[in-house]
């Protein structure tokens, strides 16, 4: 592959990448409901860091830095999914005083 | 300036939403769902640093940073499970 090409693949995958994390961080701004702002910690943890993870692995191929660049984006793409769920626990029991189902009078009175 | 420095300095500007939500929303929880993306942009500027300024050194400030995030934001979803 050439070094242009090789170039503009990376800039491709570089530019998804931070235009991802912006669209979620702005999102973040706009949308005001916690479980709602949640959803956004999903692309950025996932597609973001795997996108970024690709353009160096195209630079370095699998040399130490690549591998370092990819087992960050397979330990975000793990530890993401825990903290996200922790948190989301933490804010249904701020809400509800418990994370279990509903019973029918707090249904009722939600 | 090569394009992993331009991508890094671009990616900055994410962290001014963040910023502004942990230091204005009145839900703690909404600040630390804030913080957590702040972290997660914070590892991805250091490796896209580490790469563009070529330095090997750094890429294991973006492992550490991975780790410990997910301690610490653990951390704190506990305190705030505690004190509601």
């Amino acid at each position: 592959m050439g070094v242009n090409a090789k170039l503009s693949i990376e800039i491709v995958l570089l530019t998804g990448a931070v235009g991802l994390e912006l669209v979620c961080a702005i999102a973040i701004l706009l949308v005001h409901d916690p479980f709602d702002r949640l959803h956004f910690l999903g692309p950025t943890t996932s597609i973001g860091p795997a996108l970024i993870a690709l353009a160096i692995v195209m630079e370095e191929a699998l040399s130490t830095n690549g591998v370092k660049a990819i087992v960050v984006a397979v330990l975000l793409l793990i530890t993401s999914p825990v903290l996200t769920h922790a948190t989301a626990r933490a804010a249904r029991v701020r809400q509800y005083g418990h994370w279990q189902a509903l019973s029918a009078e707090e249904v009722d009175s939600d | 300036m090569n394009v992993y420095l331009l991508a890094a300095i671009v990616l900055l500007l994410s962290l001014l939403p963040c910023g502004w939500v942990c230091l204005r929303d009145p839900a703690p929880i909404n600040r630390l769902i804030a913080f957590e993306l702040a972290a997660v942009v914070d590892i991805l500027v250091f490796l896209l640093l580490a790469q563009g300024f070529g330095r090997d050194v750094y890429f294991d400030l973006a492992v550490a940073l991975a780790l410990l995030s997910l301690a610490g934001g653990l951390v704190f979803t506990h305190f705030m499970e505690r004190w509601v």
